[in-house]
C-alpha cells in the first residue's frame, strides 16, 4: 500500500465569477521509500497540489478530492489541529526560496529545535544534539557551530542543507520539496539532490519531488507525474515516460529540449505553438486541446486516465 | 585577420563595500582581467555560477558602469570613448526577467520605439520600423496598443529582443534571456535568436548558466570563475574535452533529461566562491578536487586556453 | 471596508470641490456682505432662525452659509496650491537624489534632514507674523515646508525603479538622462506620490486653518474656516454654531481626504519608505 495516495484532487480559488481552477485532477501515489516528481511549468498547479496535500492552502480556496489517504488514513478531513500535528511530524515540506524560508530573527539552532520540541516533547538540549547530528548528516561541517549562527550568515546551499536537516527533525516518512533546487547553483544542486537520495537510502524516506526540470526528474526520480493546466496527463515510471511519452504535451516538451548529443547545435528546437489557457469557470475537456495537433471534438469533454500503468489523460490511442 | 567585432581587453572591475558604521570595508573584485574576443556573427557564450562575475561583465560591456581598468572594443573603436547615443548603435541588450525589463507604463509599440526616439529618428520612420520589428519577432501589429501586463513571459522576451534590434546594432549581449521562462517558450525565443542572428549576421554574447543550451547555440564558449575567465574553447570541443577542472565539474553537475544515470558526485566541497575574498594563487584551488602544492602559491599560466597548473605540468 | 474609503472619501471631495466652484451661483448671500442689523442669527433648527439664512449669520452679520462655500473654495485652493509647490520641490529633490546617488544623494538627504529639523508651525508663525498675512504668503510658506514626504517617498521608490532591467535598456538604447527620468522613472512612481499628495493636502489644510486661527494666515474678511473659528470665538457660548459648524466641515473635508489618500495606497499597494 503506498504511503500516500491521491485521487481526483481539485483546487478552486475565489468565488463567482472570478473563480479559478488551480488544480482540475491530480491523481497520483507515492510509495515508501520512493521518489515521485510532480513536473510541469508554471501555472499548472504542480505547486498548489503540495500545499493542497499539507493543508497549507490561502484562504478562499476550496479543496476537494476522491481520496487523499496518507498511510491508509483520510487526511482530507482532519481537523486544523491534526493537521498540524502531522506536519513536520510524519509529512515535512521544504520550499524553494532558502532565503525566505528560515526566520532571520532566530538562530539555526532554536529553529530546528522547536520544531522538535513542538511535535515530540523533550528538553531543548536533546533537541539541540539532535539538530547536530542532522546538520551533520546532511554534510555541514562543525555542526556545533552552524547552531548558534543566524540565517543570513550561511549561503544559500547551506540554507537549503538546514532546511533538509530541519525537515528530518521528527523523522518523517514523506518529504515534500517544492523546486528545492531552483534558486541553488548547478553544482549546488547536484550535492543537494545526492543528499537527498542518500537520506532516501538511508532512512527509507519518501520523497515527492515539484520541479520543471525535466533533468533533474530523469536522474532521480522512480514515478513521475507530468501535470498541465491543473490536471495530472501522464503519470509513469521515469523510463517509460522518457522512453515512450504518451501524452502529447510530454511529448512536445521532450522535444523542445536541447539535449547535448542528441540535438545537433544549432538545429531548431521543437516548440509548442499557443499558451496555456485561462481556466475560467466552466472550463472543461483537455487543457492542452488549443496547441494540440491531434486535437478532436471528443477532447472538449473530461478526459480519464487511461492506460495503467503507464497512464495518460488522452482521447487518442498513444 | 579583420578586426574582431568586439574585443574585451583585460577588463576589470573592482568594488569597495562598506559593512556598516563600524566594520571594515571589502574590497570586491566582481571582473579581475577578462580578455575575449569574438568575429563578426559569432556567438560567444559565458557561463558561470553565483559570484562569477558574469552579470557585472555584463553591465561594464554595455556601458551600464565604468570599469575600473581594461577597454572594450567594437569593431575596433573603444565604447568608453564614445557618447551613449552612439554606443546604442552598437551594442543592445535582452536581459534575464521579462517583467522587468519592460516599463509597465508604456505601450509596446512606445517601448520598441524607444531607442529610435533616443536617437532622433524622424516619426513615420520610427513607426515603420518598430512595424517591421515587431513582425520579425512574431508579433502581431495590433498588440503595439498593449501594455506589457496583458502579454505572458514569452511574448514580452520577444519585445524586449524587439526593442534591442530596432537600431541594428552589430552586438547583442543577452544575459540569461530564457532563464525565466518556462522550457517550451524557452525553445520558441532560442529558435527566434537563432533565426535573428542569422538574417542580421549579428554578434552574439549569451550569458547563461544553462550549460545545456550554451552548448546548443554557441560557438566559443568562455567559462567564468570569481571574475576570470579559467576556460575559453570552441563550443564543442569544451564540453568533449574540458580542460579546466571547474569546467570539468560544472559539466558533471548539469543534469541531461536521460534516466538511469543518477547524480554524479560533483566533488567541489561546500567552501563558496566569494569575489571579496579571493584565494591566491589559483582561485579556484580551495575546491579543486586535484589541487597541488603550487596551485596555492602560484597564478596559473593560460595554456591552450586554460588558466591550470596541470595543464602546463 | 478598505474599499468604501475611496468611494466615501472622493464623494465627499468631489462635493466639497463642486461647493467650491460653483460658490458664485450656489451662494444665497454675497459672503462679505455685512448687515448689521442681522448679527449672529441662528441656523434654522433653532427657534427665531431667519428663513434666508439657513445656517444663520455671524457678528458682522454675514450669511454662514455663504461664507462655508467659499471658505471651502480658500481650502480647497490652497490646499492644492501647497501641494503643487512642495510636490515640484520634494518630487524633484526626491527622484535627483535617489536617481543618482553619491554626492547627489548625500546633499538630498542633508537638505531633508535639515527641513525635518525645523519646526514647521513655528517656522510658518513667525514668518506670517513677520512678513503680514496674505494668501500667497501662506501658500508659499507652506509649500516650501511640507516638501520632506514628497522628497523620502520620491527617493526610495526611484531608487527601486532605477535598478530595474528597463531603465538599464533605456540607458543603454542611448535615451537622455532627463527622457528615462520622465518617461521611465516618474510615471512608475506616480501612484505612490499621489498617496502622499492626498495626505499633504489634507495637512496643508488643517495647517492654514490652524495659522488663520491664530490671525496669522489668510487675511480677513477672506471666508477662511480657520478664520471663521477664531472670529466666533467671541460668541461661543452663546453662539456655539459659530464655531462648530466650520469645524465640522474642516473634520468632514480633511476626513474626505485621508480616506481617499488610505484607499489609494490600498489599491496601488504600500511604498517603500
Amino acid at each position: 500500500m503506498s504511503l500516500l495516495e491521491i485521487e481526483g484532487l481539485e483546487v478552486t480559488f475565489g468565488q463567482g465569477e472570478g473563480r479559478v481552477a488551480a488544480v482540475r485532477g491530480a491523481s497520483f501515489s507515492v510509495a515508501r521509500g520512493e521518489t515521485h516528481c510532480i513536473v510541469g511549468e508554471s501555472g499548472c498547479g504542480k505547486s498548489v497540489t503540495s500545499l493542497a496535500i499539507m493543508g497549507l492552502l490561502a484562504r478562499g480556496a476550496t479543496r476537494q478530492a476522491k481520496r487523499m489517504e496518507f498511510d491508509g488514513r483520510d487526511i482530507s478531513r482532519l481537523s486544523e489541529r491534526e493537521m498540524s500535528r502531522l506536519r513536520g511530524h510524519r509529512i515535512a515540506m521544504i520550499f524553494q526560496e532558502p532565503m525566505t524560508s528560515l526566520n532571520p530573527a532566530y538562530t539555526i539552532g532554536s529553529q530546528m529545535a522547536e520544531v522538535r520540541t513542538r511535535h515530540l516533547g523533550g528538553t531543548k538540549q536533546a533537541a539541540l544534539d539532535r539538530a547536530a547530528e542532522l546538520l551533520g548528516r546532511v554534510g555541514i561541517t562543525a555542526p556545533g557551530m552552524r547552531l548558534g549562527q543566524f540565517p543570513h550568515q550561511l549561503s544559500g546551499g547551506l540554507r537549503q542543507r538546514v532546511m533538509i536537516a530541519m525537515a528530518l527533525m521528527n523523522d518523517p516518512e514523506l518529504l515534500i520539496a517544492d523546486e528545492p533546487t531552483t534558486a541553488l547553483d548547478v553544482t549546488i544542486q547536484a550535492q543537494i539532490l545526492r543528499l537527498l537520495a542518500q537520506l532516501q537510502a538511508d532512512l527509507g524516506l519518501a520523497l515527492l519531488l515539484i520541479t520543471h526540470d525535466l533533468g533533474v526528474v530523469a536522474r532521480v526520480a522512480h514515478q513521475v507525474s507530468v501535470m498541465y493546466a491543473g490536471e495530472v496527463v501522464e503519470n509513469a515510471a521515469t523510463a517509460d515516460l522518457f522512453a515512450a511519452p504518451r501524452h502529447p504535451y510530454t511529448r512536445g516538451l521532450l522535444e523542445c529540449l536541447p539535449i547535448p548529443g542528441k540535438v545537433a547545435p544549432g538545429a531548431p528546437l521543437g516548440s509548442i505553438p499557443g499558451m496555456v489557457p485561462k481556466l475560467t469557470p466552466g472550463f472543461t475537456g483537455c487543457g492542452f486541446r488549443s496547441r494540440c495537433s491531434l486535437a478532436r471534438a471528443e477532447c472538449a469533454a473530461p478526459v480519464a486516465l487511461r492506460g495503467a500503468p503507464h497512464l495518460y489523460r488522452c482521447v487518442v490511442d498513444a | 585577420m579583420s578586426t574582431p567585432a568586439i574585443e574585451i581587453r583585460d577588463l576589470e572591475k573592482r568594488f569597495i563595500v562598506k559593512q556598516g558604521l563600524f566594520g571594515t570595508p571589502r574590497h570586491v573584485r566582481a571582473v579581475d582581467g577578462v580578455t575575449l574576443s569574438i568575429p563578426t556573427g559569432a556567438t560567444l557564450g559565458i557561463v558561470g555560477e553565483s559570484g562569477c562575475g558574469k552579470s557585472t561583465l555584463a553591465r561594464l560591456i554595455l556601458g551600464l558602469m565604468p570599469a575600473s581598468a581594461g577597454s572594450v572594443l567594437v569593431e575596433g573603436q573603444d565604447l568608453s570613448r564614445l557618447d551613449r547615443r552612439a554606443r546604442a548603435r552598437l551594442i543592445q541588450p535582452v536581459f534575464q526577467d521579462p517583467f522587468s525589463s519592460l516599463n509597465p507604463r508604456r505601450r509596446i509599440g512606445d517601448i520598441v520605439a524607444m531607442p529610435l526616439v533616443a536617437q532622433g529618428v524622424a516619426g513615420h520612420e520610427t513607426r515603420s520600423r518598430v512595424a517591421e520589428m515587431l513582425a520579425q519577432v512574431g508579433i502581431a501589429p495590433e498588440m503595439a496598443s498593449r501594455y506589457p501586463a496583458q502579454l505572458s513571459g514569452g511574448q514580452r522576451q520577444r519585445i524586449a529582443i524587439a526593442r534591442a534590434l530596432v537600431l541594428r546594432p552589430r552586438i547583442l549581449l543577452c544575459d540569461e534571456p530564457t532563464s525565466a521562462l518556462d522550457v517550451s517558450v524557452q525553445s520558441q525565443i532560442l529558435n527566434l535568436l537563432a533565426d535573428l542572428r542569422r538574417s542580421l549576421n549579428l554578434t552574439t554574447i549569451f550569458i547563461s548558466h544553462n550549460l545545456a543550451v550554451v552548448e546548443h547555440i554557441a560557438d566559443t564558449v568562455a567559462v567564468m570563475y570569481l571574475g576570470r575567465i579559467v576556460e575559453e574553447a570552441p563550443a564543442q570541443a569544451l564540453f568533449a574535452k574540458p580542460r579546466h577542472p571547474y569546467t570539468r565539474a560544472l559539466l558533471a553537475s548539469v543534469l541531461t533529461p536521460e534516466p538511469g544515470l543518477g547524480v554524479p558526485d560533483v566533488g567541489l566541497g561546500d567552501v563558496l566562491p566569494d569575489p571579496s575574498n579571493i584565494p591566491p594563487g589559483c582561485r579556484f584551488h580551495p575546491r579543486c578536487p586535484v589541487a597541488i602544492a603550487r596551485c596555492s602559491r602560484e597564478t596559473p599560466p593560460r595554456v591552450d586556453g586554460a588558466e591550470c597548473h596541470l595543464l602546463s605540468a | 471596508m478598505r474599499r468604501s474609503g475611496i468611494w466615501i472619501g472622493g464623494a465627499i471631495l468631489t462635493v466639497v470641490a463642486l461647493a467650491g466652484l460653483l460658490a458664485p451661483w450656489i451662494a444665497p448671500h454675497d459672503p462679505y456682505a455685512q448687515d448689521l442689523t442681522r448679527r449672529l442669527a441662528v441656523p434654522f433648527w433653532m427657534e427665531g432662525a431667519l428663513p434666508e439664512h439657513l445656517l444663520g449669520t455671524d457678528q458682522l452679520g454675514r450669511d454662514y452659509l455663504s461664507r462655508l462655500i467659499f471658505g471651502a473654495r480658500v481650502s480647497l485652493i490652497i490646499g492644492a496650491m501647497v501641494v503643487v509647490v512642495s510636490g515640484a520641490i520634494g518630487i524633484t529633490l526626491g527622484v535627483l537624489g535617489g536617481f543618482f546617488g553619491g554626492r547627489v544623494d548625500d546633499v538630498v538627504l542633508f537638505l531633508i534632514t535639515c527641513r525635518l529639523s525645523i519646526p514647521v508651525v513655528l517656522v510658518a508663525l513667525a514668518v506670517v507674523g513677520l512678513l503680514g498675512s496674505s494668501t500667497s504668503l501662506v501658500v508659499a510658506v507652506l509649500g516650501l515646508l511640507l516638501w520632506d514626504r514628497f522628497a523620502v517617498v520620491a527617493r526610495a521608490t526611484t531608487m527601486q525603479v532605477r535598478n530595474l532591467d528597463y531603465v538599464a535598456a533605456a540607458w543603454a538604447a542611448g535615451s537622455s538622462t532627463p527622457r528615462i527620468l520622465v518617461s521611465e522613472v516618474l510615471p512608475n512612481i506616480m501612484t505612490h506620490l499621489a498617496v502622499v499628495g492626498t495626505l499633504e493636502m489634507a495637512l496643508a489644510i488643517l495647517l492654514e486653518a490652524a495659522l488663520s486661527f491664530l490671525g496669522l494666515g489668510v487675511p480677513p474678511p477672506l471666508p477662511s474656516w480657520g478664520l471663521m473659528i477664531a472670529e466666533g470665538r467671541d460668541f461661543m457660548f452663546f453662539s456655539a454654531w459659530v464655531i462648530w459648524i466650520p469645524g465640522i466641515a474642516l473634520f468632514t473635508l480633511v476626513l474626505a481626504i485621508n480616506l481617499l489618500g488610505d484607499g489609494l495606497r490600498d489599491l496601488f499597494g504600500a511604498a517603500p519608505s
